[in-house]
């Protein structure tokens, strides 16, 4: 029912069908009904005038007959009586079965009883309403009855009666009964018909308004097919328009719409392409003049010891801030090749245990003058996962140098807790922290926390940034927290193979250690 | 006097390294077209050659394929990008070590050029045997029924470097400190383009490789013919 219902929503040419129907449905009733009731008020009409007619005649021919017989004896009266009966029954214009019935009108008390019905026609019969209508009545009189035959069935039947006066037998009344057996079939059979035609019309209509629907309907349904293959990046397919009518219209505009977007999104494609390429040109173009420099600055700078104070200086600091340079290219680079969505995942298997270890033990000395330490807490000895090992050691170095600046030599706890299908990497340092307004800037590009603070690193600002999208590229997720003085949590959620996506957080991003 | 080849069209960062090499007591030869570098190469064989990628005349992994046909001297490739397409071609072409510019310090490119050029293992003498293979260490010879298979020096180390301890499986890393020198790298691409430049070459069947086997999640380690 539910089923029929959605899906009778959920179609315009069912519904158009559907109400259609049943609108025209309700027509062909009314005009139907109507024309029943004006074809059974004719026949019948013409049925009654007919009968009253040769009933008049026949009731007429019987008095004049009756009063022939004047004076004669009983038994030639009673002749008389039954041939009357047998020429008005058998005296017959149509098929239509006729009975005569002859009734001793009350009060008369002739000891002669002439009271007849033919056929085995039951005179009770005629009902004592229409008997005391012919009494009192100069005409005939009419009204429509059930005959009953005496051991037999009823039958519907019209009895038209008068008085007549039967020699040495006084007043009776004659009644005429036609059956109507016939007219009933016909107006049955006509009937019958006219829901037939009915049905017929409404199946026809059906059929008509379902042929109709489906022109205005395909155009329709193939506009929405092409929209979807167009919100899927398939711009490719384009309506048949074959007429000119307000359908070909749409599919016009609807083609016209689709051009334009499908150039469009190619200008823009092409721009952001073009765009990423100088962006990439640029970074690699620069690499092989920055070369030449790093190594006539190391040369200059090795020998610096033969430099008086201030050549010699100014030599370490061109080596550092080429130093500098550089990284901040090599993260223009990752940068652009993120942004050009051709970064590539460069999975392998490793255990992060023994990365994160590894990580650690590299930032020792830097750690070291900063007095702070990395303490590393794993829930295994070894986790296994499927990733590229050199971003994901990118994002710990990050994460890692990032503590470090930002610890305040407190000890930074390094935790890894793995799950049957995600890892996580949480890094809580308990230094100066991040307040909300930082928090939701922290992983923007060229974000610096404090201007005034010192980076050990000479960080690029691109760090964060960097790791957030190395995360993702993972299918993994890298989440901060922070408060002013309370230090902050960095957790990285990566699936344990990168082709999955994550489904917890193994590390609750607010640490344990931390109440509001 | 060692001779090193640097094919590298940029005249000024070719003179640098000039500098910088022959400072550290090499002899340099400069080509700066990739269509050249083949002739001088013939003429005046060198000892390594340092191959840039994009040079006008003949691409650089071009370059290195003529070179590596006809000479198993090894071969150095810069790159201005690091990304892994550059880098994997370099090396499937028959590289053995790339350098991304710029270098970290004058000194990590020398380095780099004296590990390639070091005579390893000359504390192993006599024949090492890995599979159906027999290894002469002094010789520098790998032999399979007596006839000898022509491995560059890199090839041949990372042979030796599995051979001499059967059965120990190497991580990626371990291999990349022995083989290449490098004691913090995590470019594994390097283990696997030679492993499987090396396999096409000793390998029975390089698809189902039985003498140097895969470790799964591990590393590489010498299989025993017939029943790894």
């Amino acid at each position: 029912m539910n089923t029929i219902f959605s899906k009778f929503r959920g179609s315009l040419a069912l519904k158009v069908i559907v109400s259609t129907v049943v609108l025209s449905l309700a027509v062909i009733l009314a005009a139907g009904s109507a024309l029943n009731s004006q074809l059974t008020t004719g026949i019948k009409k013409v049925n009654l005038q007919s009968s009253i007619i040769e009933a008049r005649s026949t009731i007429f021919n019987a008095q004049y007959r009756l009063l022939l017989a004047q004076g004669q004896r009983d038994s030639e009266v009673r002749k008389v009586v039954n041939d009357v009966i047998a020429s008005a029954t058998s005296l017959s214009t149509n098929e239509n079965a006729r009975e005569v019935v002859f009734l001793k009108s009350p009060g008369n008390s002739r000891k002669i009883n002439y009271e007849i019905a033919s056929n085995l026609v039951d005179p009770t019969s005629i009902p004592m309403y229409l008997s005391n209508k012919v009494r009192k009545a100069d005409d005939i009189s009419i009204s429509y009855i059930t005959i009953k035959y005496i051991g037999g069935s009823d039958v519907p039947g019209l009895a038209i009666g008068d008085k007549v006066t039967i020699p040495n037998a006084g007043q009776y009344e004659m009644y005429m009964l036609f059956s109507l057996v016939n007219q009933n079939t016909t107006l049955t059979l006509i009937q019958n018909y006219l829901l037939l035609t009915g049905l017929f019309l409404v199946i026809l209509i059906g059929l008509i308004t379902w042929l109709v629907v489906r022109q205005v309907v395909r155009p329709v349904r193939q506009a929405s097919r092409i929209a979807t293959q167009f919100t899927a990046g398939d711009f490719s397919e384009r309506m048949n328009v074959r007429s000119e009518d307000e359908i070909s219209t749409l599919g016009n505009a609807f083609n016209e719409m689709a051009e334009s977007l499908e150039k469009q999104i190619a200008r823009l494609e092409n721009l952001s392409r073009v765009q990423q390429r100088f962006v990439s040109d640029v970074s690699h173009e620069l690499r092989t003049p920055l070369t030449t420099l790093r190594l006539s600055s190391e040369v200059i700078n090795s020998s610096r010891q033969e430099f008086d104070p201030i050549v010699a200086r100014s030599a370490e600091l061109m080596v550092a801030q080429l130093d500098r340079f550089e990284r901040l290219l090599q993260d223009l680079l990752e940068i652009s090749r993120f942004d050009a969505e051709v970064a590539v995942l460069d999975a392998t298997e490793f255990d992060l245990v023994t990365l994160v270890q590894r990580c650690a033990e590299d930032l020792l000395l830097v750690a070291k003058e900063r007095s702070t330490e990395l303490r590393v807490y794993s829930i295994a000895d070894s986790v296994v996962v499927q990733a590229d090992i050199r971003r994901v050691e990118r994002i710990l170095r990050n994460l890692f140098s990032n503590a470090i600046d930002h610890a305040e030599e407190k000890p930074i706890a390094i935790t890894i807790v793995a799950g049957e299908f995600d890892v996580a990497v949480g890094v809580r340092d308990f230094g100066v922290g991040l307040d909300a307004s930082t928090l939701i800037q922290v992983f923007d590009r060229f974000w610096r926390g404090d201007p005034s603070r010192s980076r050990t690193h000479g960080g690029t600002g691109l760090g964060l940034s960097i790791a957030l999208e190395d995360a993702r590229l993972h299918n993994g997720e890298l989440e901060a927290w922070g408060r002013p003085g309370k230090g902050a949590h960095f957790v990285l959620t990566l699936p344990r193979n990168s082709m999955e996506i994550i489904n917890s957080r193994l590390i609750k991003l607010q640490p344990d250690d931390y109440h509001e | 006097m060692t001779l090193v080849m640097v094919v590298d069209d940029d005249q000024d960062l070719s003179e640098m390294l000039g500098i910088v090499l022959t400072g550290a007591g090499i002899d340099v030869d400069l080509v700066s077209r990739g269509d050249e570098a083949l002739e001088v190469f013939r003429n005046n064989p060198p000892d390594l050659v340092l191959l840039d990628v994009m040079l006008p005349g003949l691409d650089g992994v071009e370059v290195c394929k003529l070179i590596r046909a006809e000479s198993m001297v090894p071969i150095i490739m810069l790159s201005a990008r690091g990304d892994s397409q550059d880098v994997v071609r370099g090396l499937e072409a028959g590289a053995d070590d790339y350098m991304v510019k710029p270098f970290k310090h004058p000194s990590e490119l020398v380095a780099r050029i004296r590990t390639r050029l070091r005579r390893t293992n000359t504390d192993i003498s006599g024949l090492l045997t890995i599979g159906d293979l027999a290894i002469d260490v002094a010789a520098h010879q790998v032999l399979r029924a007596g006839k000898q298979i022509a491995l560059t020096r890199l090839e041949f180390d990372l042979l030796v470097a599995l051979a001499k301890e059967p059965g120990r499986v190497f991580s990626r890393d371990a291999l990349l400190s022995e083989v290449w020198g490098y004691r913090h790298s995590t470019d594994t691409r390097l283990v696997n383009v030679h492993v499987q430049r090396l396999r096409a070459k000793i390998e029975h069947d390089a698809e189902r490789p039985e003498i140097v086997v895969t470790v799964r999640g591990v590393g590489y380690k010498a299989g025993v013919l017939g029943r790894s």
